[in-house]
């Protein structure tokens, strides 16, 4: 007996066959044509740089490079330059340009944080005690002269681009002389030192009146940021030998591509100036928080970015080259340093403020840190070569790059609930406070971290 | 390698769902959404734990490593077990294979 159904199944297997012969046929002729295409090149290089680049975030000019920012998970809102911010920094007032001899090590020089804090800076003996950090910082002294870091412009301007592209091509020079992070500011005035300190000689009797006044007013900055180096962080406590070299190391890296930078802006024909660790004109933490690269931390003076932490250092190049500025970002930083406090548990110096709120300095709203206390630390440790403690243990700074610490940081920027349960995780998997043996790859000499005897 | 880790993952899961498959249809929908819903959870902490144990000791955090051990593969377990329970590998009498033998 034949049943209906049999006959009507096997028409609908038919039916279902053809349909995935049309379909297999359909997805190899698919599949050849898109070949075919790609072989010949068919794509218009735009269309093919469009899709590229259709997901990722991007702040300001488009680098080639780096096409989008990496922001390491973080969720970022970009905000606009105005008078009464700087990024998620608050202005209450007006911010006076402040003396490059009332800075923290400055003040150690001139001897007004005590004789072991003047004996600890003098000649950077802190750092140079260590031969490895004193042979990195010896090198960027001689980035220090005037002539490395300024100077007269090409007399003849050269052709450039319009400021959207030069913008581009000049974080894309940064990229290539190696920086991890490139960003582009609108220079607040308020950035720059009123006066250059005098001769570390003259500053160790006190004396300022060989101070020189600053007065360039250029209208952009350039900032590049290099990592201090994750392994090294996790092997090290934090203040032990090899604290200043993390330093040094993004020190005299940022040095060499800012000198670069602005002789490179000079060659052009317009006005340059490179800022960095050994010769300075302006203050970087506006610089950074003007460039898009990060938010004011609890520290007070470290600005933390997104993806890195405050695991880095930087210089700038200021110049009146025609660029667009990147915007200022907002990663929910605040509120989290607000609830976290992690750094100022674990300062050996306890310099670092456990208060909720941020207080009025100089015009402007941040965390009340002792910088005097840190100051003394770092140029008297006799553990090591400086210190870096807090940076090591910032839930922010502490991370190799994955998936969960990627879903971590997006979390810690939502806001003080999330960031309270991203401290609490961090805390549960011990990350921070831990060293990693197995990284620990260079030398201690604790004979040589005490006070200098003459 | 990643490729072929999400290709095994994927098979993996595959391969589980039409394991639990025959077991997992219950007299009740809702049973059957519980399984189904377990089952998914337990793959899933257990792919997180995984990963997370094997990156967190790769780098060498010792504390997170340990700590995820128990966290992510405890859970697992617990949720294989009441999953198991559900679908009737555990816990059940066993049938008699031949009634006649008794004393």
């Amino acid at each position: 007996m034949v049943r209906f159904s049999d006959g009507e199944g096997s028409q609908q297997d038919q039916k279902f066959r053809m349909n995935r012969r049309k379909f297999l046929k359909a997805g190899a002729a698919s599949a050849l044509t898109a070949g075919m295409v790609g072989a010949m090149k068919a794509l218009p290089a735009e269309a093919a740089e469009a899709a590229a680049n259709a997901t990722g975030v991007q702040n300001g000019a488009k680098s080639k490079l780096h096409p989008t920012a990496d922001y390491g998970g973080a969720g970022v809102k970009f905000v606009e330059h105005n008078d009464q911010w700087l990024g998620t920094t608050k202005i209450v007032g007006n911010i006076k340009n402040i003396h490059e001899g009332d800075t923290g090590f400055s003040q150690a020089n001139r001897g007004k944080y005590g004789p072991d804090a003047q004996k600890g800076y003098y000649h950077y003996h802190f750092v140079m005690k260590h031969p490895f950090n004193g042979a990195i910082a010896s090198f960027a002294l001689s980035l220090a002269p005037d002539f490395m870091v300024s100077g007269i412009p090409s007399p003849q301007k050269l052709r450039i681009p319009d400021p959207e592209q030069m913008s581009q091509h000049i974080k894309d020079c940064a990229y290539f002389l190696r920086a991890d992070e490139v960003g582009i500011g609108k220079m607040p005035p308020y950035a720059y030192y009123s006066h250059k300190a005098p001769s570390q000689d003259d500053l160790i009797k006190d004396d300022l009146s060989n101070s020189v006044p600053v007065t360039e007013r250029l209208p952009y900055v350039i900032v590049v940021m290099i990592d201090q180096h994750l392994e090294t962080m996790l092997a090290s406590t934090g203040y032990d030998g090899i604290s200043a070299a993390q330093s040094m190391r993004s020190y005299h890296t940022t040095g060499v591509i800012s000198v670069i930078l602005a002789n490179y802006i000079r060659n052009l024909g317009y006005n340059a100036r490179a800022h960095h660790f050994t010769n300075y004109a302006a203050v970087m933490a506006p610089c950074i928080m003007a460039a898009g690269l990060g938010e004011l931390s609890r520290t007070g003076d470290c600005v933390a970015h997104p993806r890195l932490g405050f695991r880095h250092k930087v210089a700038a190049v200021t110049t009146d080259l025609p660029l667009v500025p990147d915007k200022p970002i907002d990663f929910g930083l605040l509120d989290f340093c607000r609830v976290c406090g992690k750094c100022a548990d674990n300062c050996p110096s306890g310099a670092i403020t456990h208060d909720k709120d941020m207080v009025e300095y100089n015009g402007y709203l941040r965390w009340n840190s002792n910088f005097q206390k840190c100051t003394e630390f770092r140029v008297t440790n006799k553990d090591g070569s400086s210190c870096g403690r807090c940076m090591k243990v910032c839930p922010w700074d502490s991370k190799e790059q994955s998936w969960f610490h990627t879903a971590g940081t997006w979390i810690g920027s939502k806001g003080e609930a999330s960031s309270r349960l991203l401290k609490q995780i961090d805390d549960m998997f011990g990350y921070g406070d831990e060293q990693i043996e197995k990284y620990k790859w260079w030398l201690e000499w604790p004979e040589r971290y005490g006070l200098p005897t003459n | 390698m990643g490729t072929i880790l999400v290709f095994l993952a994927g098979i993996l899961f595959l391969a589980g769902i039409l394991f639990i498959k025959p077991r997992a249809k219950q007299d009740l929908k809702w049973k059957t959404v519980v399984n189904w819903v377990l089952y998914v959870l337990w793959y899933a902490i257990t792919g997180i734990g995984i990963s997370f144990i094997y990156i967190n000791s790769s780098v060498g955090h010792v504390k997170a490593t340990s700590t995820a051990i128990f966290l992510f593969l405890g859970l697992s377990l617990v949720i294989a077990i009441i999953l198991a329970r559900l679908l009737g590998f555990l816990g059940k009498t066993r049938k008699e294979i031949n009634p006649s033998i008794k004393a």
